[in-house]
């Protein structure tokens, strides 16, 4: 069954167009930095991270990482699960789908598992093109960040790390920036459940990360009380990774958290999905 | 055929439940902020700064701050996207034409409601953040302190009378409003094009995403005022809560949304006029 569905997927030109405007976009970020000034520091994230793009070709993945991760990828998790359920409702084949001697829920697992696959093939083709289209532009050489929360006028808080394990921990991110999309994956797909349009699930998951950004203490300190609460605040602990201080502790809470919101939404999916009246 | 239009439109659900999730993000805001840190001073665009719980009015603009950068855009991108496409997935647009109205009558009835809706995007999340706000904060006089003229000699500080306060707030919602006037024109466009509701709103939304891109990109330099969506454009409504009010940017937006208006706007109608309507 999901053999059937990845192959689906994969006769759809907007499946490729996708996927390759998430790699296009990795490899077009490279060229923008050649062409505009390697030599000038990036700020990157809140904390900021100030990387010098030309000093290592591995900057432009915790650049590509980091300008994706809030906005871009989120859209792409949501458009694939979004057009799921939705999008084989809208060609009015859903019902034929469920004709089959095949039990709903399988055959919705078998559309998550698919859709969760395509939305991690994107987030690694970020990380991958970025690191490739970053090597050849710069060369792999150790990544040296400066930590400007932790910088003072008087001190510069610089941490290098070599090459192997900077691969390691782009791994790590990948892995944290994908359990990140958790959420906003099952609210998609749940919506793809509940209605035939595919864009009212797509823009529930893109609403989502928006809403989740709005409540952002960051940019609003006032709310503060619930800004640890939601779906795509604290997506970008992973980069404390490349500080001296690594400060790490809001992982653990960031994990449970997505855990809870994707069991709430895909449990809401199976139990609606299992019930409704497939007319489409 | 515009009463028609709108009718119909106000019959969707989805649309209400754009305006509600809006007026309640509004709300939401207002009654987090107000149970647990009212004292904290909140930013507004690049340099103002306000204390919530010092006035009502606060939270209109605290609402309308952190509503404008994403949340509003994908709302006027719904609305303008959906305006024909919407009408074309449903199967039903062939009809809506062979009836005996002109073609650029049906599109203007459509772009017009579709602005309505938009405008009322943005009125609602102030409206609400200000009903909330008074509510929760009560009907002072407003204080708001200019970082960027703020120095150990001026405070920078600018106090509106409650009415004058009310004023400012609608001169803000209304700068607000002009800004998303090339996100709204490029969806219509968009939606003259396809069939597709969502490849419509994507563009919208894409055209911000775009604009900002380019707009970061230091050797653009010299690009950066022309572009339909900037952050120094999304930037400048809160001017008119400082003083000295300083619009000195503002005739220049307004003249670049105008011409993106008329460009997409125009766009339209040429292709609209003259394609092939099949669904």
């Amino acid at each position: 069954m999901i053999r059937i569905e990845w192959y689906k997927q994969f006769h759809r030109p907007k499946t490729y167009l996708t996927l390759g405007i998430v790699a296009g976009f990795s490899a077009v970020l490279t060229i923008a930095l050649v062409a505009t000034g390697s030599g000038q520091t990036e700020f990157v994230g809140d904390l900021p991270l100030r990387l010098v793009p030309r000093s290592s070709g591995l900057t432009v993945p915790v650049i590509a990482l980091s300008s994706t991760m809030k906005f871009f990828l989120p859209l792409v998790v949501a458009l694939f699960a979004g057009e799921s359920v939705a999008g084989e409702a809208s060609w009015g084949s859903l019902r034929y789908l469920l004709a089959r001697p095949m039990s709903r829920s399988r055959i919705l697992w078998s559309k998550a598992a698919v859709a969760a696959g395509l939305s991690g093939i994107a987030l690694v083709l970020v990380a991958l093109v970025a690191l490739t289209a970053g090597g050849l532009a710069f060369g792999w050489h150790p990544l040296s960040v400066t930590d400007s929360s932790a910088s003072t006028a008087l001190h510069t808080d610089v941490s290098v790390t070599g090459v192997g394990a900077v691969l390691g921990r782009l791994g790590i991110a990948v892995l944290y920036i994908g359990a990140g999309m958790a959420s906003i994956f099952a609210v998609a797909f749940f919506l793809s459940t509940t209605t035939r349009r595919p864009l009212v699930a797509v823009a529930g998951g893109v609403a989502v990360t928006i809403i989740s950004r709005v409540f952002n203490a960051d940019y609003l300190p006032g709310v503060m009380a619930v800004n640890r609460y939601m779906p795509n605040n604290d997506i970008d602990l992973w980069q404390h990774q490349f500080t001296t201080t690594a400060d790490l502790s809001g992982v653990p809470h960031f994990l449970l958290l997505q855990a809870v919101y994707f069991v709430v939404f895909m449990g809401l999916a199976q139990w609606w999905f299992t019930r409704k009246d497939v007319l489409d | 055929m515009i009463r028609i239009e709108l009718i119909k439109q106000l019959r969707r659900t989805g649309y209400w439940t754009v305006l509600g999730v809006l007026a309640a993000i509004s709300v939401a805001i207002t009654t987090i902020i107000g149970l647990t840190s009212a004292a904290t001073p909140e930013r507004l665009g690049d340099y103002g700064s306000v204390v919530p719980n010092s006035s009502g009015f606060t939270m209109a603009a605290i609402a309308l701050n952190s509503s404008l950068l994403f949340l509003i855009p994908l709302a006027v991108a719904i609305f303008a996207g959906e305006s024909v496409s919407g009408e074309a997935s449903w199967g039903s647009l062939r009809y809506l034409l062979a009836g005996p109205v002109a073609r650029h009558r049906v599109l203007a009835s459509k772009v017009l409601v579709a602005g309505l809706f938009s405008v009322a995007a943005v009125a609602i999340v102030a409206i609400f953040g200000l009903v909330a706000g008074l509510a929760a904060f009560g009907w002072h006089p407003l204080s708001v302190i200019d970082l960027q003229h703020a120095s150990p000699f001026a405070t920078g500080l600018a106090s509106f009378s409650p009415f004058q306060a009310l004023g400012r707030i609608a001169l803000a919602t209304l700068m607000v409003t002009g800004t998303m006037v090339s996100t709204f024109s490029f969806a219509v466009l968009c939606s003259t094009l396809t069939d597709r509701p969502f490849n419509a709103v994507a563009g919208g939304v894409l055209l911000a995403f775009v604009s900002r891109a380019l707009d970061n990109i230091p050797g653009f330099h010299a690009l950066g005022p022309w572009l339909p969506v900037t952050n120094s454009g999304t930037g400048l409504w809160s001017q008119v809560l400082f003083q000295p009010t300083n619009l000195a940017g503002y005739p220049h937006l307004a003249i670049v949304q105008a011409a993106y208006a008329v460009a997409f706007l125009g766009s339209a109608w040429v292709c609209f006029n003259r394609r092939d309507v099949l669904s």
